[in-house]
This record gives structure tokens, sequence and C-alpha cells, in this order.
């Protein structure tokens, strides 16, 4: 997406972005809004007989928030568990959140473990089936950790952050599947060179056993894939808009926390 | 009055409500729009300045009692507000209740003898 001309209030609509501790859409929201009145409010000015300068600077004057209007929108547009954990020391809420992740994953692998022995795949797994267990569970926690962070705690500092590894853990799942199905197919053709009259035997159970690790390393790969592409769009588009409104800055562009005046 | 306590600060905050409030009586209308007409038809006397604006239009949409709404097409977006059934309502009420504090107030600077009991 292109970045729209520079306008006549792309740096003070800047620094209000900077001085605005909230998700990027409410941001967008709340400076497109000021970006319009801003123009309107200069031109009647204008059309009265003001000079341009003029025009401008009783239009800024009037429009735009001071750091107390700031941090009343702050206060309005705060996201919900934001306003529930207002009360949390930085600290403590970094270690309930903590806790709740550790607890999530390990409430997926359970549940994980509990659906294979349900189905009565786990009674003789690939050696392999376990360490793609736990790093699909471990996907899956980076999965409802950024999911929280972007939707539930509207912590925009750096979007992008964390979407590179959930991709990466995904092709890791798969990548440990299918290797696992050719290791144990390499054991299997070891063992049947040695003694091929049990090839009636074991052949169908490898089949059995790795048809279970790859169907779970797929799906598993598949559900972070799937998360990864929807995080990504979702950070596309609402760092799109920021750019059509704000063009591109160096100072604040990428998003950086350093930049962040709370 | 009712018998709930009385802020002077509350006040003020529910002064500048009304005013937006009662100014979007006429149809909807963009933020801008309402500041400059708050001004005009007051005289001056009231006058929003430093986007004080902004915080009370977004709680009124908050709180139901007027609706934003996008228009506009491309890059270039706009909002407009406008006043709801609730907000009328609540417009009413508030301007009696408004109405009831500054006449007890009149009464109180012309003379302690003719505050009612």
């Amino acid at each position: 997406m292109s970045a729209r001309a520079e306008g006549a209030f792309t740096g003070v609509l800047r620094d209000v972005e900077r001085q605005l501790a909230l998700p990027i859409p409410d941001r967008i929201r709340i400076l497109r809004e000021l970006e319009y009145d801003l123009e309107a409010l200069s031109g009647r000015f204008l059309a009265e007989g003001l000079s341009p300068e003029d025009a401008i600077r009783r239009a800024l004057e009037a429009l735009v928030p001071d750091s107390r209007s700031l941090g009343e929108l702050g206060r309005l547009h705060a996201p919900l568990y934001r306003r529930m954990t207002g009360h949390l020391s930085a600290h403590r809420l970094r270690l309930f959140e903590r806790c709740a992740l550790v607890g999530i994953t390990a409430l997926v692998l359970v549940a994980q473990a509990s659906t294979l022995v349900r189905a009565d795949l786990l009674r003789n797994p690939s050696p392999f089936l376990l360490p793609v267990l736990g790093s699909g569970a471990l996907l899956l926690g980076m999965v409802l950790a950024k999911g929280f962070q972007l939707w539930v705690k509207g912590d925009h500092t750096d979007p992008s952050r964390g979407l590179r590894p959930i991709l990466a853990g995904s092709g890791a799942v798969l990548a440990l599947g299918i290797g696992g199905v050719i290791v144990d197919l390499y054991r299997l053709a070891a063992v049947l060179e040695r003694s091929p009259e049990q090839a009636g035997i074991l052949t169908p159970d490898w089949l059995v056993r790795d048809s279970a690790l790859l169907s779970v390393a797929i799906i598993l790969a598949l559900a972070g894939g799937l998360a990864w592409l929807v995080f990504s769009h979702w950070v596309s588009l609402v760092s799109g808009a920021r750019l059509d409104l704000l063009g591109p800055n160096p100072r604040v562009w990428p998003f950086d926390g350093r930049n962040r005046v709370q | 009055m009712t018998e709930r306590d009385f802020d002077v600060q509350a006040f003020a905050r529910d002064i500048n409500e009304l005013l937006v409030l009662s100014t979007l009586q006429d149809g909807p209308k963009h933020g801008y729009q309402i500041g400059l007409d708050v001004e005009s038809s007051s005289n001056g006397l009231f006058r929003f300045r430093h986007g004080t604006l902004y915080p009370i239009l977004h709680r009124l949409e908050d709180e139901g009692l007027i609706r934003g709404s996008w228009s506009g097409d491309g890059g270039r977006r706009r909002k407009a507000y406008s006043l709801t059934a609730t907000g009328e309502r609540h417009l009413r009420g508030e301007t009696n209740r408004v109405q009831e504090i500054v006449s007890r107030l009149m009464q109180l600077l012309q003379g302690p003898g003719e505050v009612r009991a």
C-alpha cells in the first residue's frame, strides 16, 4: 500500500500517535477523525479570511489533544484486559501472564495426548511422536501468546514480532514428522534386510505408526501456519492503514517501543 | 433536585456533555462543527480547546448517547455524530436537573433568606 502525500498535519498526527498508548486500530480511528477535523476547521478559518499560518495555528490549538485529553482518550479506549488488570504491578502481571501461558500450553499437551490415547495411537507409537507433540504444544503456546498480545492485551508496540518463530515452528513440526517417518522407514528397512520373513508383520505396523505420526505433524503444522497467516494478514492491514495515514517515518517506523511516550 | 451528592467537577463535565448533546439536536455534525457551534451559540462563553472535545464525544458515544458514523471514500474518511433516542432523553432529564441547580445557586447568591428549606 502506498503512503499518502505528506499533509500539513502529518507531523502533528505522528506526535499525537506517539503519545497514544492504544492498540493500532484505535489509534488510527482517533487520528483519522482528528485529521479530517483539522483540515476542515483550518479550511473554514481560511475561508473567513485568516492567513494559512493563522488558520492552521488556530485549528491546532482548538483540536489537537493535550496530554490530559490524550490520557482521557487512552483510558476510554483501553482494552478490557488492561482495564481489568490495571491494578496489578507490571511484575505481577508478567508473572500471571507467564503462568497462564504455561498452564494453557500444558493443557493443550494433555488434550493432544488424551485424544491420541483414545484413538489407540499411543499403543505402539513412533519414538518421534512425543517430540512432535511437545513441539506442537510449544507452537500452540506461541500462537496463543501472540493472539493474546494482539487482541486481548492490545499491546501493539511491535505487532509483527513473534510471527516468524510461529512460521518457523510450524515448519519445524512438519520437518520433525517427515524426518521421523524417514528414520522409521530406514530402521524398518534395516530390520527387514536382516529378517525379510517379518515383512508381513512389521510393514503394516510401520504404516499405522508413521501415518499417525505424519498426520499429527501435518495437523499441528497446518494449525500453526494458519495462525501465522491470520496474524500476518491482520498486522499487514493495520500497518497499511497506519502507513496510509502517517506515511513512513524513520523515527517511528517500524514500531519501536523506545519511541513511545507513555 | 435529587438527593445525590453534588460534585462541582462532575457538574462541569456534565455541562460540557450537555452542550455537545444540545448542539446535535440540529442534526449530525462532525467534531469540529460541534466545537464551532457550541462556541458561536454561546457567544464565545463556552469553547473547547486542546482537543478536550474528543474525550467528551468518545465518552458519549461509549455511553450510547450519541452515535458516530464514518463516511467518505479512499483514504479520506470522516466521522459524524448524531444524537440517539437515549441521548435525547438524557438531555431532557439533565437539562431539568441543571436548571434546578442553577436556580438554587441563584437563590443562594441573591440572599440566604430566599433559600428554600
